[in-house]
């Protein structure tokens, strides 16, 4: 058997998962993303409908809405996350006493469900049981009442997934900075570089693919973000944290549109991979390009 | 002729393309584009000329995408 032959053997099983679990499923939301299907409608047989449904998701100001909050939302949770991840990583790179403790600690949070995750920030925010209004109020004298206030709420969600997440970020950035040449490091330092320029013309490049691969996941994450969110606020007060996977969710299980809601969905991951493939052309593509120039 | 190594110069862009790509990211960019001129015209130009032409529109930006990207 040929070399070549082996590996697509190899590779069969993988493929078939992939084409099974990953292909199909995509195509057939593809497919009923043209369709009007409602299985509580009149009819509720599906009916091609061509791109009736992208015409009103177009004009849907409740999606639109939900793509920008969720585009904020994303943006400062990421960020947040890169910093702190970045910090954190840094500090685990030194030695201090108990380090193996607090670095397992440290990590526990990835091990929580999104779920229990939601139920633990809202028993925390509730008011007159959570010790979080308890605290804003008592040493700042902060009415904190996510119910009420959309800000709050917001910017609840987003410190909710920044603690969630930023484990996967230091784990990935550790392990990034671990693995690094010391060569390049004495060199700087012979050079005379400070701190910053150590950081920001050695260290920064060298982690720069490691950078990218935990903005895409994250990003990637926090643009189906539904199960912490949904927990903590339900999406609200009003609209302000109805992010776009709790919109979806809202049109294709209590309304039961299938149609609309897969049209959403499409256009969701669309602009998700356009989002990262800008990033990555932005930041890696045209960067690769001038070092050839 | 160039005076970059091999290696780099077959990395230069071949077409107007910021970036150095190979016909599946073309046709990626091609697919993009072709979904974004349809969203946005369905929401700003719709109404005033049919949803027709920009397909026409982006099958023509995508060809030359393909073919000069």
């Amino acid at each position: 058997m040929r070399p070549q032959s082996v590996g697509w053997l190899f590779l069969a099983p993988t493929l078939f998962i992939l084409f099974v679990f990953g292909v199909l499923p995509f195509i057939y939301v593809l497919v009923v993303g043209f369709f009007d299907w409602n299985s509580f409608a009149a009819d509720p047989t599906p009916r091609f409908s061509g791109v009736n449904n992208y015409r009103e998701l177009v004009f849907d100001s409740g999606y639109l809405m939900s793509l920008w909050n969720t585009l904020r939302f994303g943006v400062f949770a990421v960020v947040s996350e890169i910093i702190l991840g970045y910090a954190l990583a840094q500090l685990f790179m030194r030695n201090f006493p108990l380090k193996g403790f607090f670095r397992t600690i440290h990590t526990l949070p990835l091990m929580i469900a999104p779920v229990a995750v939601g139920a633990t920030w809202r028993l925390m925010t509730v008011p007159g049981l959570g010790p979080i209004p308890y605290y804003l109020d008592k040493w700042f004298g902060i009415d904190f009442l996510i119910s009420r206030y959309p800000q709050q709420a917001f910017f609840t969600t987003v410190v909710m997934d920044v603690w969630h997440w930023t484990p996967l970020v230091t784990l990935t950035l550790l392990a990034a900075l671990s693995s690094m040449p010391k060569e390049p490091f004495e060199q700087a330092q012979i050079d005379g570089a400070n701190r910053f320029q150590t950081f920001w013309y050695v260290t920064l490049p060298m982690l720069k693919p490691a950078i990218l691969s935990a903005v895409f996941i994250r990003l990637m994450d926090a643009m189906r973000t539904v199960d912490e969110v949904w927990m903590l606020t339900g999406g609200g007060p009003g609209a302000a944290t109805r992010y776009v996977g709790l919109y979806i969710w809202r049109v294709v299980f209590p309304k039961t549109d299938y149609g609309y809601g897969s049209a959403m969905s499409l256009i969701t991951l669309y602009l998700t991979i356009v989002l990262c493939w800008l990033l990555y052309a932005g930041l890696v593509a045209r960067r690769d390009l001038r070092r050839t120039e | 002729m160039s005076d970059l190594p091999p290696a780099a110069a077959a990395k230069k862009p071949q077409g107007f393309l910021p970036i150095h790509t190979n016909a599946f990211d073309r046709v990626f960019i091609a697919v993009v584009v072709f979904v974004a001129i349809h969203l946005f015209w369905m929401r700003f130009v719709e109404q005033d000329l049919s949803l027709y032409v920009a397909t026409v529109i982006s099958v023509i930006v995508g060809a030359f995408i393909i073919a000069r990207g």
